[in-house]
Formats: structure tokens, sequence, C-alpha cells
């Protein structure tokens, strides 16, 4: 990587450039910077950036961006247009903000409905589900696979009951539900559809929004079934079935915001989503849609880290590449399929258990990186306590003011793309958009995504990027404030870790084994022989889904016929990383 | 353990039940290997018995876990237990992660000989692990 992204700098290659300003440059390099630092030596031997290491130069000038062939036009162009460099849309901030919301935890089980009616009443027209480890990986509640893991980590589903249960929500206030449910999408898409069906909900007036995510959870993040390949069929079932019946829902989100905590550099997100984009794009352009018809339904959620001006790049070039990519590799037309769809967010993995009142500061720097770069049509941002209980009040108040402290005080979000022609930010967009087409055609040329979650290449990847950047904190290369550097050596630490709940859980497996032994078995039975029919004979889930779930079998029942079918994954998809 | 001192120390890697959390795992893993020390990992989504199993199967001197969901307070003394009913119970067991102060008498009384935090320096842990395969050596000499 170092050696490409130096071929892409010739300030470090030393080639020549026609620049006037390189004799300025150097002019100013002898007789003024040079004597200066032979006298006062720089702090540190080099200066490069946080996660990608690339080589920071002292000075930025014209002569970089001549160096680097940047066009004002081609490569910035104006918002709203391509290559959607200064945003995707035509006014920045001046219009409106971006949205500002915050995840929050969810209670568990049955408590589901009664925690999402007091964030409605709160103002919240939009809620996010998830479930807890037993379901997103495809166990229902009495598996002994799942033992203590039952509506731990989210809501325990297992079946249509549990769902009718958590939907008893005032459907005139909530307009948006994301689900957050990769392996098992088709089971959670049918069972949200025959759930709303029971309630009377018009899915036309509402929006559900499915993550859908089943490639990022082999590369990083482990809640997978069956092998990729049925993965990925299982994915592009629930999108074509969305687009052709519900095509104002939201079929696909992929998450760079989690190969980032899983130490992806800027240029390894950039190029392993929109990679894994694309598995997912030409899936379904073989299923007969085309590009323009697709592309607008793709939904990126970014996170922004601590290096300033590495986040903002990677929002920049994030928007040019989606263009690019869709323009350039598939023809698009539309300037709805060239503009990307993004929530960004401060990351969490820059917050320190330690001090934990210094994570504000941290927060407002990263949210103001995330404006300045573009910020999308949402911003999220997580709590300063997050590493040590679930949010105080405080904690929630003060997190939904950062954004406004960043939207209404600094006035960052006044005029549009604020650091557009800046000498060091257009050097470092394009350096990003430059190394993410290289890094995609190496991808591309494996094969692509698929293949490189197969061969482990990403997972390798990710290992190394883990285990280096680990170093450059134990051996003191990057300073963390509490971690190691200003520590304080008294400092008590509390954290507080969730408790098991015994009883949510026995209720929970004795009211599944309760449904079993009272639905009609005779129907369950034929309805997880279609399952396993349509498994087999490749056509959309979604169908004998439907049907089994009205039939009352259980989420794992469903998920246990696929796996007849498709055999499971093995339990190493990350082991590439070891 | 006989010819202990012309190997290097092997030690299995796991994660146990469904967490699957593994930038920590994973960066222990790289930094033992660099050590010098033969790693194997069992993969995501085992069982104690699964783990029991393969540190008997690949005849290792350690057992590490790595625990991010509040379960070593289950898992850990099933899986000490399993080890011990098995004769594997002189295999050193070490668990990391996320594991409250509180919780550490119960898992020493258990059988895991040592726990290390999130947070831990990768040389300490190394530093510890050469330091008592050093006493092995001495005590097969």
């Amino acid at each position: 990587m170092n050696n490409k992204v130096s071929r892409l700098n010739p300030k470090n290659t030393g080639q020549a450039t026609t620049s006037e300003f390189d004799e300025e440059v150097a002019r100013w390099e002898s007789e003024t910077r040079g004597p200066y630092v032979a006298a006062h030596p720089e702090r540190r031997e080099e200066f490069l950036t946080q996660a990608l290491k690339w080589p920071i130069n002292p000075l930025y000038t014209p002569a970089d961006l001549e160096a680097l062939g940047f066009d004002y036009k081609e490569d910035v162009g104006f918002p709203g247009e391509y290559p959607y460099t200064r945003g995707t849309g035509p006014n920045g901030h001046r219009s409106g903000f971006w949205t500002m919301t915050q995840v929050t935890g969810f209670g568990s089980g049955q408590s589901w409905s009664k925690r999402a009616r007091y964030m409605l009443d709160q103002g919240l027209s939009g809620l996010i589900l998830e479930y807890d480890l037993a379901t997103t990986n495809g166990y229902d509640s009495d598996d002994p696979m799942v033992e203590g893991e039952v509506g731990r980590a989210g809501m325990a589903l297992d079946s249509l009951e549990d769902l009718e249960e958590a939907f008893d929500l005032p459907f005139d206030q909530l307009k948006y539900l994301m689900s957050v449910c990769n392996a098992p999408q088709p089971v959670n898409l049918a069972m949200i559809i025959a759930a709303l069906e029971k309630k009377g909900v018009d899915p036309k007036d509402f929006v559900l929004h499915i993550v859908n995510g089943i490639l990022i959870e082999y590369t990083c993040v482990g809640r997978y079934i069956y092998p990729p390949e049925h993965g990925l069929r299982l994915a592009t079932d629930c999108i074509e079935y969305i687009i052709n019946n519900h095509p104002n829902w939201a079929p696909i989100s992929i998450i760079s915001a989690q190969l980032q905590p899983a130490k992806a550099n800027p240029v390894q997100e950039i190029a392993f989503s929109l990679a894994i984009a694309c598995a997912y794009i030409d899936a379904t352009l073989e299923r007969g849609f085309d590009i323009d018809t697709v592309a607008p339904y793709f939904h990126f959620v970014v996170n922004v880290d601590m290096d300033f001006f590495e986040g903002i790049c990677k929002l920049r070039a994030f928007r040019k590449c989606w263009a690019r990519l869709m323009r350039d590799r598939y023809g698009a037309t539309k300037p709805e399929a060239m503009k990307i769809r993004m929530m960004t967010s401060p990351t969490t993995t820059a917050l320190t258990l330690q001090q934990p009142l210094n994570n504000i500061g941290r927060l407002a720097i990263m949210a103001t990186a995330c404006s300045l770069g573009g910020a999308g049509e949402n911003m999220t941002t997580p709590l300063h306590d997050e590493a040590h209980s679930l949010p105080a009040e405080e904690a929630i108040r003060v997190g939904a003011a950062l954004q406004h402290i960043v939207a209404h005080e600094t006035g960052v979000a006044e005029t549009i793309d604020p650091l557009a022609g800046s000498y060091y930010v257009e050097s470092l967009t394009k350096q990003m958009e430059n190394a993410a087409f290289e890094e995609m055609d190496k991808i591309f040329d494996m094969g692509g995504a698929l293949k490189a979650i197969e061969t482990g290449y990403f997972q390798r990847a990710l290992g190394r990027e883990q285990y280096e950047r680990n170093r450059d904190i134990e051996e003191g290369r990057r300073l963390w404030v509490g971690v190691n550097h200003l520590k304080l050596d008294e400092e008590k630490r509390e954290i507080s870790i969730f408790r098991l709940n015994d009883d949510m859980e026995s209720e929970q497996v004795a009211k599944v084994r309760d449904l079993r032994a009272r639905r009609d078995q005779a129907l369950v039975d034929s309805t997880l022989e279609q399952v396993r029919e349509a498994a087999r004979n490749g056509s959309n889930m979604m169908e004998s889904c439907l049907a089994a779930v009205k039939a009352y079998a259980t989420h794992g029942e469903i998920c246990y016929a696929m796996r007849d079918v498709f055999g499971e994954y093995g339990s190493d998809s990350q082991l590439g990383g070891i | 353990m006989s010819n202990a001192h012309q190997r290097p120390l092997r030690i299995l890697l796991a994660k146990l039940g469904m967490d699957t959390h593994t930038v920590g795992i994973t960066i222990i893993a790289h930094a033992l290997r660099e050590a010098g020390m033969e790693v194997i990992f069992t993969g995501l989504k085992q069982t104690p018995e699964m783990v029991a199993a393969a540190a008997i199967q690949e005849d290792v001197d350690v057992v590490g876990i790595s625990t991010l969901s509040a379960g070593h307070t289950r898992n850990l003394p099933k899986l000490a237990r399993l080890l011990r009913e098995a004769g594997a119970g002189d295999k050193l067991l070490l668990a990391g992660g996320v594991i409250p102060e509180e919780d550490r008498p119960l898992l020493e009384e258990a059988g895991v000989d040592r726990t290390f935090t999130m947070g831990s320096d990768t040389r300490d842990i190394v530093a510890y692990l050469n330091e008592w395969w050093v006493q092995q050596l001495a005590a097969d000499a």
C-alpha cells in the first residue's frame, strides 16, 4: 500500500513536476524553512495520517494538486452534480440540516414495545429494532447453542407471535423502522410483513429499512449461518422482493461503519464497501433489473475517526467513488443512481473508558468532521459514557446537544463544502480515490467481494491492520489521551456489565415450546418443506418464508430448513484475520 | 510435556458462545505468534465441550478464551471443569476481554489461572506466558 501511495504522491519520490510553484517551494525550503528546522528539529521523525499512515508533507501548495493531475471540474465539480464530491444535494446544509438521530439501546423481549412507545412519545418517528444473538444466528430461544444469550443483545424473536406483541405500537406515529437481522433476512422480512398485515398497517404509509448486510457479517461481524454464496442469494431475494412489492422501502445498507471498528483504513473502507455493494448489485442485475432502478436503493453508513482530515476526505472520496463506479462500471445514466445515500457518525472506537468526559471533546471534533465532509442525509452520535454503561440521561442530552452545537454555533454548515480547494484536503481526497480504485481493481481481479470473503482476503487485511494499529498505541507512535498519554494512575473505573436475567430466558423458552404444542403441526411441516423446496430450486425465498411464518413455524425452524439445503458455513470465516 | 524444552509453547485461542467480537483475539494471536508461540484458533461459536476437546486433540499447553459478552461466569467454569475431568487440568487456562473485577474470585476458584482485561498490553501477556513456559521447562528438566 505504501509503495502505491508514494507513487501517487510525487512529493515523496522526488519526481519533478513542471509547476512554477516547485521552484518557489524549493526556494522557501532552502531559505526559510530549512534553516529553521535545522535549529528547531521536528517533534517527530515522520508525520503520518492515523489509519492510512500516509506521509503528511509540511506544506501543501498548488504544486501538489498539479502533480496529482487535479482538475476542478473533473475532480470536484459543483454541489448536486457529478461527481458529487461537494455533496449530493445542491445547497449543502443551507436549506436544512442533516437529520439528527441517536441510536439508543433497547431492552429485550416483550419490553421492546414499551420502550418503543416511550421513544415515540419523545417525538421520534423512527426506530431501530435489534435482535439477540440467538435470533441473528438463526436459533430459537430453546436451542442448546444459545443458552445464556436470549434477549440480551436485543429482542428475542422466535415466532410471529413475538412480533405481534412488539408491534403493539401507534403506527400513526411510527413511520420508519430499521431491522437488523442479516443472516436470516428473508425470515425476518417475512415476519415483519406478516406482523404489519395483522396490524392492518398500510405498507405504503411506512418505511421498513432492512440492513440486509450479510457480506460484512462474513468479513468482520460474525453473525452468519450459511456459506457466502447462499448468503448473497438470500440477500438478493430480499432486495428483489422489496423492489417489486414495496418500492418505497429500503432493502439494503452497506455498513462501512462496521468495517471501521474492525480497523479497515479509509481506503479499505471505501474499496471493501463498494466492492461488497457491487456483489449485491451484480446479483440484483442478474434478476433483470437495470442499474438506474437498482442503484438508488443502496444506502451506506460511514463512521468518522479522530484523524480530522482522513475523516473529511473519506466522506468526499466515498461520494466521488460511488458516482464514478455507477457511471463507468455500470453505465448508470440517471443522477439518482450516481448520488450516494449516506448516514454518518462519529466512531465509538475513538472513545475511551478512561476519563470519559474527554469523549465529549472527541465527539464534538468528529461530528464537526462529519459535517465538513457533507454529513449525508443523517448523522447519528454515540454517547460519551457508552464504554461504561447504558447511557445516562445526561449523556443522551449532551449527545443531542453536540449536533446542535456543530450545526448552529460553529458556522461550518453555512457554506457548501467549505474545505474544497484546500491543497491538503483535495490532495488527500484524490489520493484516497485513486488508492480505493486500485484496491477495488485488485478485488475485482480476484473475482469480486464474494471471492475476497471466501479466500479470507478481507479478513487477513483487517487482521493485519488490527495488530499494527494496536502496536502503534502500545509502542507510543500514536498518543491517545487517557490510554497511553496523560494517564491518571489512580483512576477508578467502573464497568457496568449487563447481568443475565435468567427469568426472561426461561419465560421465552417456555413461550416458544408452548407455541409448538398448540399450532397446526401438519401445516408447519408442509410450509417448511416449501422452504426447503424453494431453497433447492432457486426461486425467491420470500413466498415460502411468508407461508411458514404465517403458519407459526418458528424463526429457528425456518433457518434450520434452509440449513438442510445450504449447509452451515464454517465457524472460522474470520479466521483469515488470525 | 516431556520434551517441552524442544518446542515452542502451543496455545489454543477460542471464543465461546455467540460472542463474535474478534479484534482482541486477533491482536493477541498476532502478538503471540510474533513472539514465537504456536497459535491455534478454534473458530467462532464454540461450546465449552468443543473447546475442551480441541485443547486435548491439539495437545496444547495453554488455553486462552476471549470473552466480551458477559457469558464468562457460566462458560469459563464449565470449560475448566471439562478440562479437569478429561485429565487436562494441568493446561494453563487464561481469560481475556471484558471481565469485571468482582467476577475474578469466582473464575479463579473455578480454575481460571489468570485474567487479562481489555486494554492489557500484549507485551505483558507475552512476558507472562514466557515466564510460565520457562518454569515449565525448569520443572521438566
